[in-house]
């Protein structure tokens, strides 16, 4: 079958089986190989993309069931040279080791920060309930999420002096 | 530990040079490669624990549509491939070398696991492979399974390999067991306890996968492979496959994860290269999570019995260790050494102890094989140790910081030998134990127990006081390089490979502070092809310090061999030169290495290109973990209140990093503390626990509060005076947590309990306690 999506701002068409999932249409159509696969029953969320602005696990959602959205992954992210303060904000609270979990972690963290631009730790514990890793236990990337609402709420505060 | 800010610009900087590509998703795991042509490749798996192979009928899956060979066992034999390697054989307690049984590439009569690999099936794409794959009809007859090491070892159980009776693989003794015996005959008081280090899987979140390619014309394969290190992975496929070792190259960029258990080869890896070789294409595997959880070796899965005898003061006389360790259903690389060697190198612990005894027993039993999980039975050991010190406290009433402290190894005694051998270089116990207690406000529990009691919550507090050796090298030194390439950089080259360590940055780090250039300058990368450098790979936690310790000896002979060149550019003589900074200063004249080494670039080799060596065994890192937790008696669910890790780690390069691999081995402990079990049924020997949605794993929050610090002894045992830190947050958090659910269980009449207290464990507990 055919699909049409927009993926990280640009217009893609693809090729694929009914049953391919929109995690391999990422990886093998599209070579957008940022988007990890780390298990095979939706529990660790290496996977999470962005899918009409709501974060998914890519690995549960058919790529037809993408058809005539618009996903942004990982390598979405990024304005150019200049990363997101999420990914900023992961790299400079080392929060992450391997680097594997990291897309996925990043991309669940930036849906967390627009649902709770001010999470707490409750907020922060369920919002990446979904997403495992092995290398950091995890305290470094809570202070990333928090580090990267500071960072936003400066920037929007600055922005609202100036204006 | 804060975020790095850039001050000047308030902005966020990276904290390693490899941080760019990953958080941008450019990094480049093994799945992520494709080349062209390539094939894929899917695994044909024994669903049975036990069985004689009657008959694999591949046909109709060779005629599968997209499917382009099926390899079995025959294949295997015909390419004249050696078996998976299982390490040096260890000495028994009868005197004679260990014999092994190793996993065979592909079954041929027989499969003892489920799981195993009877066949791999190669088509244009990954889901005609699968699809074509489960046309392959296997007959098997059924034999009895023993999925536990007490069904394997009962009277009448079945044999899992010729010429192991009773399935018992291997008997290990280390110690003297009659110095022991006649110390508890003498003991004023003794404790022992029955611990169970559980199985567990290890799941490094990378998929295991592998891609090889054959390059006809040159004879030369190249092997896309997770790896703990290039040029080991590239010597045992070597090994395995008799192709030499010149002509293998293994490509790993990024690795995600590893924990021990991706360092050696697996059927997969030499299973792709004899497809590609004889298939002329590219040939790729990518594992699925259930399908590595049953082939990936699994953790740990040791029983310690462990004793001690104390005299009236108080004083250790002995300990005495009784272990089994299960060795699944096959020999593997590293696995021996675990249950024994590791068990019994610093079973004194941080102890001064006359006497040591253990005896170890290695058993055959159909499950996945076990191998190498960070820490490789050093975690356990600690574990059973500081278990029994507190046990010992709590039997005898005897306060378990007092007992620890009046049996601590005292500075003045270093370089201190331990009753069985092993040379402790240094040490501050009672230091690091005073100082963690304090950070964690142990004085002050009473009052927070009282609290939590008051609102019907069980409160403890436990710690443990661990040490542990940390690798001391197969290999005779760490050889690392630095080669000038005429594009402003250093470059520099070592054979540890990383998996999240950050080597690209820490090793870095560690040449910028000693040169004084700016470590945006320098590029480490793990192992090249024309790189002929002899190392260790990854594991034991000894990179830092193996390799750094090189590094730091290279550096010395950098500065060497360009004093004559930057005399040379400065007109004046070597002994009017000084270096800092990274440049040479005569008087006002001034030149830096990079353009010393710029000014000089020419036809390889570069004047400058140089190595340096170092020889580092083992270091004894150590430390004291406290966990505080709050237990709600109504659901049995537990919170870490508090969790505070001190420990001595010689000498520290980047705090940030060393921090990251407490916080991860902490994690790690919590998991198997509250949760992980790789559980079989007992009568199928199925692996019940075979997705993530079994095999319970520690998530965001399970540990919300780190506190880390240090009390440094630096060693002199290498050039850095670093120890290990890549596994020792296991063997701190194992005794720490464990003892704080065994305080706060203990008092309201709660036995002993193994681990994983998850809720309904910790709940039923408490409803059938006295």
């Amino acid at each position: 079958m055919k699909i049409e999506l927009v993926v990280n701002g640009i217009q893609r068409t693809a090729h694929c089986e009914e049953r391919t999932l929109l995690a391999d249409l990422l990886r093998e159509n599209l070579g957008l190989t940022g988007t990890h696969i780390g298990c095979d029953t939706s529990q660790c969320g290496c996977c999470t993309v962005q899918l009409d602005g709501q974060a998914v696990k890519s690995c549960t959602v058919l790529a037809a069931q993408a058809d005539g959205s618009e996903v942004v992954t990982i390598e979405g992210l990024a304005q150019g040279d200049r990363l997101h303060v999420v990914q900023q904000a992961f790299s400079a609270c080392h929060g992450l080791q391997c680097g594997f979990c990291t897309p996925g972690m990043i991309m669940a963290s930036v849906d967390l920060l627009k649902k709770h631009p001010s999470p707490t730790d409750d907020q922060i514990r369920d919002g990446l309930a979904g997403n495992l890793c092995r290398c950091t236990g995890y305290v470094n990337i809570v202070a990333a999420v928090k580090t990267a609402a500071a960072q936003m709420a400066a920037a929007t505060g600055s922005q609202g002096a100036r204006s | 530990m804060s975020a790095i800010i850039d001050t000047r610009t308030s902005e966020l900087k990276p904290a390693r040079h490899e941080d760019l590509r990953l958080v941008t998703g450019h990094g480049k795991f093994t799945a992520d490669w494709n080349l062209p042509r390539q094939l894929h490749a899917h695994m044909v798996r024994s669903d049975r624990a036990h069985a004689r192979l009657v008959s694999v009928d591949t046909s109709a899956a060779a005629a599968a549509p997209g499917v382009v060979a099926v390899l079995t066992a025959w294949d295997v034999a015909e390419a004249g491939f050696h078996e998976l390697p299982s390490g040096p054989p260890l000495t028994g307690s009868d005197g004679k070398p260990q014999e092994k049984r190793p996993l065979p590439i592909l079954a041929s009569d027989r499969v003892r696991f489920v799981g195993q690999p009877i066949a791999m099936i190669i088509a244009d794409s990954a889901v005609a492979a699968q699809d074509a794959a489960e046309q392959v009809l296997v007959d098997y007859e059924e034999l009895p399974a023993v999925a536990s090491m007490a069904a394997a070892l009962a009277a009448g159980a079945p044999q899992l390999h010729e010429g192991m009776p009773g399935n018992v693989g291997f008997v290990f003794e280390a110690g003297d067991r009659a110095a022991v015996e006649a110390a508890f005959a003498r003991a004023t008081r003794t404790t022992t306890l029955r611990m169970h280090s559980q199985r567990l899987i290890g799941a490094p979140m990378e998929l295991r996968a592998c891609l090889a390619s054959y390059d006809t014309a040159r004879e030369h394969f190249t092997v896309y492979t997770p790896t703990q290190g290039m040029l080991g992975m590239r010597s045992s496929l070597a090994a395995v496959t008799g192709f030499d070792a010149s002509r293998i190259e293994v490509v790993a960029q990024d690795v995600g994860g590893s924990f021990g258990l991706r360092g050696g080869p697996y059927a997969e890896q030499v299973l792709v290269m004899l497809a590609a070789r004889k298939l002329g294409r590219p040939v790729k595997w990518v594992g699925s999570r259930s399908e590595v959880f049953l082939s990936d070796w699994h953790g740990r899965a040791l029983t310690i019995e462990g004793s001690v005898a104390l005299d009236h003061n108080n004083n250790i006389l002995a300990f005495r260790f009784e272990d089994q360790a299960d060795l699944g259903a096959h020999n593997c690389y590293f696995q021996s050494m675990i249950g024994t060697k590791n068990i019994t190198v610093t079973m004194s612990g941080v102890y001064k102890v006359p006497a040591l005894f253990a005896r170890s027993t290695l058993v055959y039993t159909n499950t996945v094989p076990v191998s190498a999980y960070r820490g490789a039975g050093r975690p356990d050991i600690a574990y059973a140790i500081e278990r029994l010190i507190d046990q010992a406290a709590a039997e005898h009433s005897l306060d378990r910081v007092a007992l620890r402290r009046r049996n601590f190894i005292a500075p003045s005694a270093f370089p201190y030998t331990t009753a069985n051998g092993t040379v402790y270089d240094c040490g501050e116990f009672a230091a690091v134990m005073d100082k963690s207690l304090k950070l964690a406000d142990y004085a002050g529990f009473p009052a927070r127990r009282q609290t939590s009691e008051s609102q019907g919550k069980l409160r403890g507090i436990g710690f443990g006081c661990y040490l542990e050796a940390s690798g001391a090298g197969g290999a005779p030194k760490d050889v690392v390089s630095v080669r000038f390439q005429g594009d402003g950089l250093l470059h520099l080259y070592g054979a540890t490979g990383p998996s999240g360590q950050g080597h690209e940055t820490s090793f870095a780090q560690i040449v910028s502070d000693g040169l004084g250039v700016p470590r945006d300058l320098i590029r480490y990368r793990a192992s090249d092809p024309t790189q002929e450098l002899m190392g260790n790979g990854t594991g034991g936690s000894r990179s830092l310090y193996g390799a750094g310790s090189a590094f730091k000896i290279l550096i010395g002979n950098l500065v060497a061999r360009a004093r004559p060149h930057a005399a040379r550019a400065l007109a004046s003589p070597e002994g009017t030169l000084e270096f800092h900074h990274g440049t040479f200063h005569a008087g006002e004249h001034h030149i830096s290495l990079l353009d010393l080494a710029a000014s000089l670039q020419g036809p390889s080799p570069h004047p400058l290109d140089c190595e340096g060596e170092s020889i580092s065994g083992s270091t004894f890192p150590n430390g004291c973990h406290v966990a505080e937790v709050e237990i709600d008696p109504a659901t049995g669910i537990t919170e870490v209140i508090n969790y505070t890790a001190v420990d001595d780690l010689g000498f520290v390069v980047s705090p940030q990093l060393v921090q990251g691999q407490v916080h991860g081995g902490v994690l790690q402990g919590a998991g198997q503390v509250f949760g992980e079990h790789a559980i079989y049924d007992p009568e199928s020997a199925q692996l019940l626990t075979g997705s993530f949605m079994d095999y319970v794993m520690p998530r965001v929050g399970w540990v919300p509060n780190i506190t880390t610090d240090y009390h440094l002894v630096p060693t002199k045992l290498n050039a850095l005076g670093a120890k290990g830190v890549g596994e020792s947050g296991c063997s701190g958090s194992l005794p720490a947590l464990v003892n704080a659910m065994s305080d706060a269980l203990r008092r309201v009449g709660v036995p002993p309990l193994d681990m994983p207290f998850t809720p309904a464990i910790v709940w039923q507990a408490l409803q059938q306690r006295v």
